[in-house]
Order: C-alpha cells, then sequence, then structure tokens
C-alpha cells in the first residue's frame, strides 16, 4: 500500500470518529441528563434519579402532548399507509407519462419544504374554517404519505404478477385475491411503511409548529415551547427521552419484523 | 385487475395529494399576489408589492444572503466530513456497514428538536462545554456560545449529516470496485483514479445528499430559532415572524422566495452533477 493510500485511510478514520462523536454525544448528553438528581445537568453526572420522569407525567401540557402525539402518529401512520398502499398497487404495474406525474406527486412531500406546507394549510383551514384536530392529523397524513406508498411500491414492484393472475384464475375475486395473495406478499412494505409513517408523524415539527392550537399540542412542539419560554430545564431532557425511547422501540420492531438492512437502504 | 375498478384505488389518496397538498400551496401563491388587509386574511386588489418589497429590500435582501451563506457552510461541512466518512463506511464488511448505516440513521428518526435541545445543553452558559472548560481552568467566565450563528451551523451540520453519509455510502457501496482496479491496473495513482473514477461514480449519492441537506436547512425553523436566538434569523425565521403578525399575503410572498431558492438549487446541482449520466447508479 502506498503512502497516500494509508494517509488516505487514516483521514477516513478520523472523519468518522469526530462525525459519530458530533452526531451522537448530543442525543446521548439528552439521556444521561433526563436521569440527573440534580436541577441543572452536571457532567459526570451526580446521581441517578426519575424524578424528572415523575415531573414529566405529572405536568398536563406534557403529559397530554406526549399522548396526542402517539394518538396522532398512530392515526395518521395508519391513514398513510392505507393510502399509500392504494397509490402503489394502482401505479406498481404503470408507466407512461401520466404514472410517472402521480408517482412524483405522491413522492412530493418527501423534498417539498415542509415549513411551506404548514404556512400553507394553516391558510387553507383559516378560509375553510378547519378545526384544530383534524387539521393537524390530515397534515401528518400528508408528510407521511409518501413513507407508506415508496416501501410499498417497492414491494408491489417485487411482486411476480403470475401470483396475482392465479389467484385470480383459480376463481377469487379482486378482493379475495388482494387479502389471501397480494397483501401477504406486500406485507414487509406496508408495515415498514407504517413504522416510518408513525416515526415521521411523532417527531413532525414544521407543519405542527402552524397548525397546533391551545390544548392540542404534540410533543415535538411542547417541548420547542417549553425550550424557548420557560429555558432548558431537565424535564425537557426526561421529555427528548421519552421520545427517543419509544423511536428505539420501533427499532426494535422494524429490526425483529422486516430487518434492517431493509430500513438502511429505504431512506 | 380489470381497469375499471382499479381508478378506485387512486381516487382517496390522490384526493389526500390534491386536497392537502396541491391546493394549500397554489392558494398561498394565490395570497402572495394580494394586498395586505387589515380586516381580511388578504385584500382584494392583485399585485407584485409584496414581491418587490421583498427584493427590493435590504433588510430582506441581506437575510436571503445570510441564508444561502449559512446553507453554503453546511452544505460544504457535510460534504467534507461526510465524504470520507461515507467512504469509510462503504468499505466496511457487510454487517458492520449495516450497524454503522444503522447508528446513523437512528438520529434521523428523533425528532429534530430534541436533538438541537441536546445542542442547547451542550453549549449554553451552565452547559456542559462552558463547565468543562472552566473545571479545566482554560476559562473564567463563560463564554456566549450559544445564540451565535455558529451554533446554527455547527448543530443543523450534525444534525443533517447523516443524510449526506447515508447517501454517499450507499452509492460508494454499491459501485463496482472493479473500474477502480481498472483504472490501477492502467496505472494510475489512488488520488488519479480517486478523482477520475470513484468521485464521478459517486455523484448520484452526491447529488441526492447535497440537495437533501440544502432544503432540510432552508425549512429548519426550530434548530435555527433555538440555537440562533433572536438575533441569527434566516429567511424560515422571517416567513414565521410574518404568520404570527398575521401578515399573510407578505408571509406566502417569503414562502414562494423560499421555494424559489429551493427549485434553482435543485435546477442548478441536477445541470452541475447530472447524477442520471452514471449508468446503473445505485440507490
Amino acid at each position: 500500500m502506498s503512502a497516500t493510500r494509508s494517509g488516505g485511510s487514516v483521514l477516513r478514520g478520523v472523519a468518522t470518529v469526530v462525525a459519530f462523536t458530533l452526531i451522537v454525544v448530543p442525543i446521548a448528553m439528552v439521556v444521561v441528563a433526563a436521569f440527573s438528581p440534580k436541577d441543572f445537568f452536571q457532567f459526570p453526572p451526580p446521581g441517578f434519579s426519575l424524578r424528572w420522569f415523575v415531573e414529566f407525567f405529572r405536568l398536563d401540557n406534557m403529559r397530554g402532548a406526549f399522548a396526542l402525539s402517539v394518538e396522532l402518529a398512530l392515526a395518521s401512520a395508519t391513514i398513510a399507509t392505507m393510502l399509500g398502499t392504494l397509490a402503489a398497487l394502482f401505479l406498481a404495474r404503470r408507466g407512461g407519462t401520466v404514472a410517472a406525474l402521480l408517482q412524483s406527486l405522491f413522492l412530493a412531500p418527501l423534498v417539498f419544504p415542509t415549513i411551506i406546507l404548514g404556512v400553507a394549510l394553516l391558510l387553507l383551514y383559516k378560509t375553510i374554517g378547519m378545526p384544530v384536530l383534524p387539521g393537524l392529523l390530515l397534515a401528518h397524513c400528508v408528510v407521511g404519505l409518501p413513507y407508506g406508498f415508496r416501501t410499498v411500491l417497492a414491494s408491489a414492484q417485487a411482486l411476480d404478477p403470475a401470483l396475482e393472475e392465479a389467484g385470480e384464475s383459480l376463481g377469487a375475486g379482486p378482493l379475495r385475491t388482494f387479502f389471501l395473495v397480494t397483501l401477504p406478499l406486500i406485507w414487509p412494505g406496508v408495515l415498514s411503511g407504517w413504522l416510518f409513517a408513525f416515526i415521521v408523524s411523532f417527531g413532525e415539527l414544521n407543519t405542527a409548529l402552524f397548525l397546533t392550537g391551545p390544548g392540542v399540542t404534540t410533543l415535538p412542539i411542547e417541548i420547542f415551547s417549553y425550550l424557548q419560554f420557560q429555558g432548558s430545564q431537565l424535564v425537557i431532557a426526561a421529555a427528548s427521552t421519552v421520545q427517543i425511547a419509544l423511536i428505539v422501540m420501533l427499532v426494535a420492531v422494524i429490526e425483529r419484523v422486516v430487518g434492517i438492512a431493509r430500513i438502511t437502504r429505504a431512506r | 385487475m380489470k381497469a375499471k375498478w382499479t381508478w378506485f384505488l387512486l381516487a382517496p389518496p390522490l384526493a389526500l395529494a390534491l386536497v392537502f397538498f396541491v391546493v394549500p400551496v397554489v392558494y398561498l401563491f394565490w395570497v402572495s399576489l394580494h394586498a395586505a388587509s387589515s380586516s381580511e386574511l388578504y385584500g382584494a386588489a392583485l399585485t407584485l408589492r409584496n414581491y418587490a418589497d421583498v427584493l427590493g429590500d435590504s433588510f430582506y435582501l441581506g437575510i436571503v444572503r445570510r441564508t444561502l451563506g449559512v446553507a453554503a457552510v453546511i452544505l460544504g461541512l457535510c460534504l467534507v466530513v461526510g465524504y470520507p466518512v461515507a467512504y469509510f463506511v462503504a468499505l466496511l464488511p457487510p454487517r458492520r456497514r449495516m450497524l454503522a448505516l444503522l447508528v446513523l440513521l437512528f438520529p434521523l428518526m428523533v425528532s429534530n428538536v430534541v436533538r438541537a435541545y441536546g445542542w442547547v445543553a451542550l453549549l449554553e452558559r451552565r452547559g456542559v462545554v462552558n463547565t468543562t472548560l472552566r473545571d479545566l481552568g482554560i476559562i473564567d467566565a463563560p463564554l456566549d456560545l450559544l445564540y451565535t450563528t455558529s451554533a446554527v451551523v455547527v448543530a443543523l451540520m450534525t444534525i443533517l449529516l447523516p443524510y449526506m453519509v447515508i447517501s454517499i455510502a450507499n452509492t460508494l457501496a454499491a459501485l463496482d470496485r472493479r473500474y477502480e482496479e481498472a483504472a490501477q491496473a492502467l496505472g494510475a495513482g489512488p488520488v488519479r483514479t480517486f478523482l477520475h473514477v470513484t468521485l464521478p461514480l459517486s455523484t448520484p449519492g452526491i447529488a441526492s445528499g447535497t440537495l437533501l441537506v440544502f432544503l432540510l436547512t432552508l425549512s429548519a425553523y426550530v434548530t435555527i430559532t433555538l440555537l440562533g436566538g433572536p438575533r441569527s434569523k434566516l429567511l424560515v425565521s422571517l416567513i414565521y415572524d410574518n404568520v404570527t403578525a398575521f401578515q399573510w399575503p407578505r408571509a406566502a410572498a417569503l414562502a414562494f422566495v423560499l421555494l424559489a431558492l429551493a427549485l434553482a438549487f435543485t435546477g442548478l446541482l441536477l445541470a452541475l452533477l447530472r447524477p442520471g449520466r452514471v449508468q446503473g447508479a445505485g440507490r
């Protein structure tokens, strides 16, 4: 190996250590801080306590925001994945300009600046008098739609059409074929799409920023306004750790059910 | 499947995408073309005044310039740090590569407000960096690290870095190693091989990583607000401020300036890097 080559690999190693440290440390810090027994964060931690978690669940705002975030993520992920599956089944075997346009439309919320979507929806809702909760739910559905659509589309395109044809030629109607043949085969795509849509909704900021209202606040927005108006207190660390813990659980589920290989390629 | 009923499959997702994505954005554009009104959401008269105000005002132009500057620095750092990391990850054996990618992917699933809070806890006056430096005797008084443009750059860069690394690493891992071997067999040194073979072949990954980092920087309101404070505002902060001040047409016009920046950058990037020309490009 030449000198430049090993120099290159040292550089790569150093860059990797620095990058992983910068990415992981702020998150790890939050989790460590959440278990602090003191009023302010100290490093190394002076002890271990669950007082900030008790405080988190004692505060009505925080508890309510957490519950709403979970409900919203469950509902919006389910709707987004159902609609995404319909769109994916429709587009899986179609080519041409219209199909390509539709596909871009369903994927567009992935790259479209969500802050603009937030303002646009708020303005529309104000004009038509949409209540806060359904408005927020629909926004999360739009943001989650590409995730449900994309993973199911990949599964549906990998599906052998002969299997569906076999189902139909054996006398099964379209619905029966779907539930007995198609759905079991695309299930991993549907499930990972749902989990992604859930995760995205659970951490969503840019549309919720505009669309939450008094008494209807999601956990990320509650954390944000608490940080802005009451400063960084350790109950925020506990709230953040609750957020992280739920994501860890979901990632573990994805890993068990669909496998790591599938997730790392899904984004 | 029969063509006549499959169109019913399309109707619900299409309705959602049209009514709650396309329609509101078109409506926002329509509002941006109207005068402000004190009693209604927007005035009756059609006008280009909002755009003229934004593009003719040195305050707004300064913010646009600062936004582009901050985005350029974040992008540059993500490329310079992200590429070697992606290379390192791509060369790992498959199982360890999966694990590395998972460690990179996990932070992207955690809400950005949590990750921004991590940086607040590190950088604030009683934060970890200041107390550690004081305990080590390096500083006497705490440094004002928070509420600076640098804090925004550092935090956003690390928040978005995984997108860049994952995009490039996936392209590099899918790359056929025989191209590099062929170049070396033909006498090219490692540097020449990298510049003329590896780098051009990884443009699809660079393009998608760059695009994600740039677009997400533009709308990162929460991170910018928590780390930049009131003095380091970017374009997205002005949109939010105008919304909370009920200046709907002005907010709408600013939103479309932001969208125009996003589209111009995307077009420029695709024209310059032409990621599509790489044959058999990996994901």
